[in-house]
């Protein structure tokens, strides 16, 4: 692409790479006293000091920024006190089974402190070696952290780890730190009692950002610095530009509809890395085009999407299927379907009429496009074309992708009308 | 495109190479000295010339828009991406799009389909082995290089082989950032491509893996790596406990009729005639389907008819010839609309067969699919008789059996008949909705063998009476009442799909069978022996 212009191709790898970058996003929402990177250090950097144990849960919906935020805690204070601590990540969805969380802890602790690991030990023996590893660290007054993410899924179960964690972290002895990240906000209502009594039921709630964080929030992302390898003259023009995009009305306008639907800041992300990989590389400048299409690429409709991939005997089948539904006939097969699309066609005399084993392909097709489904997951033993099927469209939608449909037959819009 | 996914199917993607490419492997040295081919990162590029945007788009109609979307979306050389999420129904070229883009930017890709790698073990060490450049060969005892069940294990593995991988693509990058040769990896990000991504859905636990795979962006947190899951379901049909955070959607429509006029237009060698062709027929086939694959068997076969008439194909058809060809073709049309579509494993022996069936001038083309109709023909006598007696099982109540077969050949059957339609029509009605969504009813083995007993029996009377002359057949019938016999004929004719082994009954532990013929062919079957099969169905 040699036509294009150097400068702005290097603007478009930093926007992106910032885009995947939540270390990036989150720093300026940082600041505040009140922010929640402000209450996690607090907390756990006077953990840290005063050698105590503690237990937080960070709760909020998924792409609120919650490990994102720890994670920028957890880098400062590494950097802070980089003797006094050492972090253990544990993932729900990597080690929700016991053997293998206890496995992982026991391979990061020996990571950590340059000791061999032996594959083949045993749940006790890993056990053992981290309450032991606990009372070693404590006495060398060096906390442990643990990070427990998608903590609900660590609930399943018997609990044994979390017991055998929050228990070992009871002694005066210990020094370690508890960290659950879940977006279940129901999280602790999870906990056995024996563990939850445990628990210091410490909670921090990640809510999306409010408008004035969300301007800020652009602006920090978008703009490009001045002070770097892309050209001075090109940075000014292009936040110049910016400016006047943040400041439009109808700028606002795209933002305020995404984020009505969905306010967390990763889906926030997942737009805009749209809209900047649309940016116009000649020019080299982004463009409110470029979020207006973003806007209606990401916004979509997938089972109008569907209906309109299908052909007309689709269509056909599906429209028999919903007058079955709305005969309220308690199930239906293909058989009776097709009993409903014969006499559509003795009625209408529909130019559509094609034999049964061509309408069982295209109702084939349908199940692969999951518009329609079988109601029950009995009866493999049985052929397709007996086993129950429903619907997996609301007749509205039906009505209006058939509105929609390019040359959609009129009976089959009167059919459906009535 | 069906065409070029066989293009791409034919290309040894990453098998052995010509030794001319061995030569420059850049410093990457091969764990296995013992093996001829030093496998190398270039294995992990498409491994052909880069192919220009223009020859891209031009190869793929009708897909511009997304191709164009992708290509932005993957951004310009060394730029990190979110998960990308491409869907759309069947056939619509989604994964030759994304294998074709990725030849044309030369970027290396880890390919897994999760059709051929159908559970979470097999998909995570072929992942791995593709890594790792690790080729299963008679040397290794055809092992996986690292052996992996669960995700644990797997990320800790994933994250040590595509450190090193990125490690050298960046070593790579310093050296030969100046002569670019061909087929040479391209930048330092490496993606993951999930092809057939619904499929997940139906594993075992399911949910729990679905969720790891869209979350593996956030766990491995490597800005070098990009996924992209390609999938026939919109991501609305993709259920989790927690949810996950969606990656970024792209979808593949279907093609338009147009699109497919195009598609269909391309490496023909006579484009007017072709043309012409499809004046007649896309848009009547258009209105069943407009997948690639299933029109291109349907307008192989109609094509040659097509041509038929024509001496010379390489003819330019005026405006009379048109006529001409379209009337020849119209009868045609119809009937092979309301065909199913065939996929035609042996094309050559499908079409003799329907040139014969033309030249009989017989009319059995029009009704129910032709194959079925090919086996009934080489269908043995006894396994006719058989398939009858398995219909009837089906069909009939079992407790109507004694009166049907007793000693008169069904000649009871019609009191039965009339006290059973003096029935209420609602009551009727009802029944006859229960049959319909029962669907045939299942029997035992013994009152199957019962029933094909009483049916060859009749047959035999009815053979000496009406016709005296052929007793050939009575013979051969009375041969093959043997039970080894008719059992292996039931076994064939199970393995066929004609029968389903069903459950066995919870009370008597024995296996039950059920017929799947339908009522049109076994008529047909019953006519071709000339057994009156309608005097034995017992009707509500």
């Amino acid at each position: 692409m040699g036509r294009d212009n150097p400068a702005a191709e290097e603007a478009l790898n930093l926007l992106r790479s910032r885009l995947c970058d939540p270390n990036f996003i989150f720093k300026p929402l940082s600041d505040s006293p009140d922010s929640n990177y402000s209450k996690l250090k607090f907390l756990v950097s006077s953990s840290v000091t005063e050698a105590c144990n503690n237990s937080i849960l960070l709760l909020g919906p998924r792409g609120s920024g919650k490990i994102s935020v720890l994670e920028l805690v957890l880098n400062d204070l590494l950097s802070e006190y980089p003797e006094t601590i050492s972090v253990i990540k544990l993932n729900g969805l990597l080690h929700s089974d016991d053997n293998c969380a206890l496995k992982e802890i026991a391979r990061q602790l020996c990571v950590e402190h340059q000791l061999l690991f032996s594959k083949m030990a045993s749940f006790d023996d890993n056990s053992q070696f981290m309450i032991e590893m606990l009372r070693e660290c404590g006495l060398a007054h060096k906390t442990i952290i643990f990070v427990l993410d998608e903590f609900d899924l660590f609930a399943q179960g018997k609990q044994r780890l979390l017991y055998s964690l929050l228990d070992a972290m009871q002694s005066v002895t210990s020094q370690a730190v508890v960290i659950g990240v879940s977006c279940r906000l129901d999280a602790d209502q999870l906990l056995e009692k024996r563990v939850r009594s445990r628990f210091s039921h410490r909670k921090l709630l990640f809510l999306p950002p409010s408008k004035e964080d969300l301007q800020r929030l652009l602006e920090h992302i978008l703009s490009l610095p001045i002070d770097s390898n892309i050209p001075h003259d090109y940075a000014v023009e292009f936040n110049g530009k910016l400016k006047n995009i943040l400041a439009d009305g109808r700028f606002k306008e795209i933002i305020n509809s995404f984020v009505d639907l969905d306010s967390t800041v990763k889906h926030l992300l997942r737009f805009l890395f749209r809209a900047v990989s649309y940016m116009n590389l000649e020019s080299g400048f982004l463009s409110l085009e470029n979020f207006k299409t973003a806007l209606s690429n990401s916004q979509r409709q997938p089972k109008q999407e569907c209906i309109k991939d299908c052909s007309v005997l689709e269509l056909y089948i599906l429209v028999c299927m919903k007058r079955l539904e709305v005969k309220e006939q308690t199930s239906y097969n293909f058989i009776s379907v097709m009993k409903e699309y014969k006499s559509i066609h003795d009625s209408f005399q529909t130019p559509d009429y094609y034999s049964r084993n061509v309408c069982l392909r295209a109702f084939e097709n349908l199940l692969q496009r999951e518009l329609i489904s079988f109601a029950d997951n009995r009866g493999y033993s049985q052929s397709v074309e007996f086993r129950p099927v429903k619907l997996l469209i609301s007749h509205v939608e039906l009505h209006q992708g058939l509105k929609s449909y390019r040359s959609c037959p009129a009976i089959l819009l009167k059919l459906v009308e009535r | 495109m069906a065409k070029e996914k066989e293009e791409s199917v034919q290309i040894s993607r990453r098998t052995t190479r010509s030794s001319a490419t061995a030569y420059n492997n850049n410093g990457i040295e091969s764990a296995k000295p013992n093996v001829s081919h030093t496998p190398t990162l270039d294995d992990l590029v498409f491994g052909q010339e880069p192919i220009s945007l223009d020859d891209l788009l031009s190869s793929f109609p009708g897909r511009r828009v997304q191709i164009l979307e992708l290509l932005r979306l993957l951004g310009t050389i060394n730029s990190s991406m979110p998960p990308l999420f491409i869907y759309g129904s069947a056939s619509t070229g989604k994964t030759s799009i994304v294998l074709q883009i990725f030849r044309r930017l030369s970027r290396p890709f880890v390919y897994t389909s999760c059709l051929s790698c159908y559970s979470p073990r097999i998909l995570f060490e072929s992942i791995l082995n593709q890594l790792l450049l690790h080729k299963k060969n008679a040397v290794n005892g055809y092992s996986s290089a690292k052996r992996c069940e669960k995700p644990s294990d797997f990320v800790n593995l994933l994250r040590e082989a595509l450190t090193n991988v990125i490690d050298s693509l960046k070593a790579n990058l310093g050296k030969t950032s100046t002569t670019k040769l061909k087929g040479q990896v391209n930048g330092r990000m490496i993606y993951l491509i999930f092809d057939k991504f619904e499929l997940v859905r139906e594993w075992d636990k399911s949910s729990s893996i679905l969720s790891f795979l869209f979350g593996l962006c956030d766990i491995l947190k490597m800005a070098e790596v990009g996924v992209i899951f390609i999938s026939n379901n919109s991501l609305d049909t993709y259920h989790s406990n927690t949810g996950y955070v969606e990656p970024i959607p792209v979808h593949f429509p279907e093609y338009t009729e147009d699109d497919l006029r195009q598609i269909f237009m391309r490496n023909q060698a006579n484009r007017k005639l072709y043309s012409s062709f499809l004046d007649v027929v896309l848009r009547p086939f258009c209105r069943i389907t407009r997948r690639v694959d299933e029109l291109s068997t349907a307008f192989s076969m109609l094509f040659k008819k097509y041509c038929e008439p024509l001496n010379d194909l390489g003819v330019v058809p005026n405006e009379e010839m048109k006529r001409r060809l379209f009337s020849h073709l119209q009868p045609h049309v119809a009937p092979s609309l309301n065909e199913r579509f065939r996929i035609a494993s042996q094309p050559s022996l499908d079409c003799e067969v329907n040139q014969e069936t033309r030249r009989k001038g017989s009319a059995r083309k029009s009704g129910a699919s032709g194959d079925l109709d090919e086996i009934d023909f080489h269908m043995s006598t006894s396994a006719k008789y058989l398939l009858i007696s398995a219909f009837l099982a089906s069909r009939n109540p079992a407790t109507l059996d004694a009166s049907l077969f007793d000693s008169t050949g069904g000649s009871d059957s019609r009191k039965r008949k009339r006290k059973a339609s003096e029935k209420s029509i609602e009551q009727k009605e009802a029944a006859e909705q229960e049959l319909l969504m029962k669907g045939p009813g299942t029997f035992s083995l013994e009152r199957l063998l019962a029933i094909f007993q009483c049916i060859t029996s009749v047959a035999e009377d009815l053979l000496g009476e009406e016709e005296e002359g052929n007793d050939k057949l009575g013979v051969e019938l009375g041969s093959n009442t043997l039970m080894s016999d008719v059992l292996l004929q039931l076994t064939s004719l199970c393995n066929s799909n004609f029968i389903i082994k069903g459950g066995s009954c919870p009370l008597e532990g024995s296996t039950r069978y059920r017929s799947t013929v339908s009522e049109d062919l076994s008529l047909k079957v019953a006519r071709s022996v000339k057994f009156p099969l309608s005097k034995y169905l017992y009707r509500r």
